[in-house]
């Protein structure tokens, strides 16, 4: 039995949470990426903000040139309570959903949330800064895979719990679509736009780039693992979207959806659009290595993965009123 | 830490201490381990106390500018004792008291023998404002109407305990009372090891158990919800809690609804599910917008329609709150007598009622010697402390009371006893109350102990949190 207000708190925390990590391990990875770059690489901080959806947001707020966004961009990211998306509302939002579920999860996975809350309250400014930006990030995710394991070691595999793994997978998988869409993609167009130029492929530091990108889903070493060759970017697309054996793909989230969705209630209601979103990550890839294809196609992802939130919405919020 | 930093204020009683400085016997073994800690390892176990209620997420809210903060619960580690073979006496006093409040309301809501029998003033009744009409003739399970209750108690300088208050609307703190055990355990591991303190957790298994004891049709495995009225509320952490630990469901109004068949129901992901009893902690003016206040957002419409259909229990029943009023307070010894042929266990503290005239001139002209208390009205609020107040301040009092008689009581000025506290690295006496809680369902229970509550400021009578009060832990020890 679950109440259908909390169902609605316990979904939006794990989405919040799973927002803050996910944010965490782009702009950790992204970092790395350009200290990796020589500097006569160009380096733009503004695919952060394109993949995380906020680059309108953020320059309605901010004028800055180019090369010196780093700061303003970050701090936006990680610690500007005013920005809905940034890691420091992120979790007071995750806290104050699970401020109204004390009784359903587990003790300790309250006080881990509260203490990621109190620990970004006073660090999150501190992360902005080059030198401690690791230290912070890394501090941030560990805790989230402690609360992730906590839930995992010691809660009833009961709706509630469903619930929060529901709200995780289509939040991480949104997130995985929007590395692939914004980043991937503007890879491969640059990759094709250099070809044509005939220009040498080492210019754009490709494989770094790759690796960059591989790297904020945490996906760099598994990916080396399953394919053992060097970098491909349509391969490191495929794995990224279709890889059942990698937890942050999004056919692996999608099948966490529907196991989820199978074990609550109305899924017969539900589940169509599980079905949807198969569909169309099935058929997502076909664009083979052209760039603007595959941003049309993440952009179909992500009105699936709306689809299924609606109509978890639906279901079992606004159904029971 | 010595204990000779810690002397007692001269007409007051402490706690832990003798007037000649020596320890009472039940606090011996706690002044002993006190007295072998450094200064800098007293203050290092506080610190730590406090790093815990932060992380752990203990807090109360308060409110400022219009909105609610989540504020860290204020606690002393240097706890409070009371020997077990005087907790005895003081439990027992605590069910006499309940059984004898809960058997005036329900003669109350039906034939009145006490007000017939002339104990019990007509008026006084007639202009309750928590006597509900739409109680009358209800007959709640095992005739108790106040379930969950929480009585203050103090101990003036003589050392005699009095009744100071009853609670028996919707009296909060007992998860404090957990929730400081749980924290006291880690600060004097070693003590709990060494002598017998009456462990306090079993509190929400009996309150579970008591709450099943009110299921309508003797259901057996029956779906308790507590209800909230949100997380604004100052009391919202104890809600979570308490249901957390009886395994309850925590509902808002709007997760419930009365269906046609005039039963109860919670709004789940899976549809409409039956609730059997409920734990309100919304006070009655709010619990169903067709009885009581209709603009209330935070109550069921038709919940006193279901309740009165004996489709679900609701604890404390509606209209309990008639007993919880400073005025009918003043009256508890003579309905322990009434209704019990007994003399009270645990006096109550002299209480003039400025409803009669003699009474009332007695507090005009002793007003400054007096403390002034408005009838309905908790947390503090509206109390007079007459050696504290200005001329001014009293006058405006009088008129008050002159404007509405019946809405006052007074009572002398006690001097609260005191319990070492930890104040600024020193240690200091403090003035305390305590609140037990009583459940009374099929049975009794009186918590081990329960909240005490001190002023922290230096001389302070007032413990309330919400006024600048701090908590400490009540042990009750064995010394037989």
């Amino acid at each position: 039995m679950l109440l259908s207000r909390t169902a609605d708190s316990l979904y939006w925390g794990a989405r919040y949470l799973e927002r803050a990590e996910d944010t965490a391990r782009l702009v950790r990875s992204y970092t790395e990426l350009v200290i990796d770059l020589p500097t006569s690489a160009v380096s733009t901080w503004e695919p952060l903000l394109a993949v995380s959806g906020s680059s309108e947001s953020f320059h309605q707020l901010h004028e800055v040139d180019s090369g010196s966004a780093e700061v303003p961009i970050v701090r936006f990211l990680l610690a500007d309570t005013h920005h809905p998306a940034s890691i420091a509302s992120s979790v007071e939002q995750a806290r104050e959903n699970l401020r109204t579920t004390r009784e359903i999860i587990p003790r300790e996975a309250w006080q881990t949330v509260n203490d990621l809350y109190l620990y970004v309250g006073s660090n999150a400014s501190s992360g902005v800064e080059r030198r401690s930006r690791a230290r912070f990030l890394g501090h941030l995710i560990a805790e989230c895979q402690q609360l992730d394991g906590v839930l995992t070691t010691v809660m009833n595999r009961d709706e509630a719990y469903e619930l929060w793994r529901l709200g995780q997978s289509i939040e991480r998988a949104d997130m995985t679509t929007r590395v692939v869409g914004v980043r991937a993609a503007a890879l491969l167009f640059a990759e094709q736009q250099a070809a044509r130029d005939g220009e040498a492929m080492a210019d754009i530091h490709d494989d770094v780039q790759w690796m960059g990108l591989l790297r904020s889903v945490s996906a760099l070493q598994m990916y080396q693992r399953a394919t053992r060759g060097p970098i491909d970017g349509a391969a490191a697309v495929r794995f990224l979207l279709l890889d059942a054996a990698f937890p942050r793909s999004v056919a692996s989230c999608a099948s966490r959806i529907r196991e989820a969705l199978s074990r609550l209630p109305r899924s017969m209601r539900t589940l169509p659009a599980v079905d949807e979103l198969d569909a169309v990550l099935a058929r997502s890839t076909t664009g083979g290595d052209d760039g603007a294809a595959l941003d049309a196609a993440m952009d179909e992802v992500q009105l699936a993965l709306a689809a299924v939130n609606d109509v978890v919405h639906d279901a079992f919020v606004q159904s029971s009123v | 830490m010595t204990v000779a930093h810690v002397r007692t204020q001269g007409a007051t009683w402490d706690e832990l201490l003798t007037p000649e400085g020596t320890p009472r016997p039940a606090a011996r073994q706690l002044l002993d381990q006190l007295a072998a800690l450094e200064h800098s390892e007293l203050q290092e176990r506080q610190t730590l106390a406090e790093l815990d209620i932060l992380t752990m997420g203990i807090t109360f809210t308060v409110y400022s500018d219009g909105r609610g903060i989540d504020r860290a619960w204020p606690f002393d580690i240097i706890p409070r004792v009371i020997a077990a073979s005087e907790w005895r006496r003081v439990e027992a006093g605590l069910v006499q008291r309940l059984r004898a409040i809960n058997m005036f309301v329900d003669d109350l809501y039906h034939d009145q023998r006490i007000v017939a029998d002339g104990v019990f003033p007509a008026e006084l009744l007639e202009r309750s404002k928590n006597f509900r009409p739409e109680c009358v003739g209800a007959s709640p399970a095992h005739g108790v109407w106040a379930h969950i209750s929480g009585s203050d108690l103090v101990r003036d300088a003589s050392g005699t305990m009095y009744v100071l208050e009853d609670n028996l609307r919707v009296p909060s703190g007992v998860s404090y009372v957990l929730e400081n055990r749980a924290i006291s355990k880690r600060v004097f591991a070693d003590l709990f090891a060494k002598q017998s303190i009456m462990p306090v957790d079993s509190y929400t298994d009996e309150l579970n158990r008591m709450l099943v004891s009110l299921a309508p049709d003797g259901i057996a495995n029956p779906t308790i919800a507590v209800l909230t009225p949100g997380i604004y509320n100052s009391a919202y952490f104890e809600h979570s809690f308490l249901a957390q630990r009886m395994g309850a469901v925590l509902v808002e109004g709007a997760d419930l609804v009365v269906a046609d068949d005039e039963c109860l129901y919670m709004r789940t992901i899976g549809g409409l599910e039956r609730v059997h009893v409920v734990y309100r902690r919304i006070d009655d003016e709010f619990l169903d917008p067709e009885a009581f206040r209709p603009d209330s957002m935070l109550g069921v419409p038709g919940l006193m329609r279901a309740w009165r259909a004996g489709n679900v229990a609701i604890a404390n029943a509606p209209g309990a709150g008639v007993a919880d009023d400073k005025v009918v307070y003043a009256w508890v010894p003579d309905i322990i007598r009434y209704y019990l042929g007994e003399e009270p266990l645990i006096p109550n503290v002299p209480t003039y009622r400025c409803l009669y005239d003699d009474e009332r001139r007695f507090v005009i002209e002793h007003i400054d010697e007096l403390v002034v208390k408005p009838a309905n009205e908790s947390g503090g609020y509206g109390l007079l402390i007459g050696d504290r107040a200005t001329r001014s301040e009293l006058d405006a009092h009088i008129a008050l009371i002159e404007a509405d008689p019946r809405n006052w009581v007074a009572q002398p000025i006690l001097s609260l006893s005191t319990v070492p506290t930890l104040c600024d690295g020193e240690i200091e006496p403090r003035h305390v109350d305590l609140r037990p809680f009583i459940l009374s369902g099929r049975h009794s229970y009186v918590t081990a102990g329960g909240l005490t509550r001190v002023a922290l400021r230096k001389g302070s009578l007032v413990v309330n949190s919400s006024q600048g009060g701090g908590s400490k832990d009540t042990w009750i020890v064995e010394d037989e």
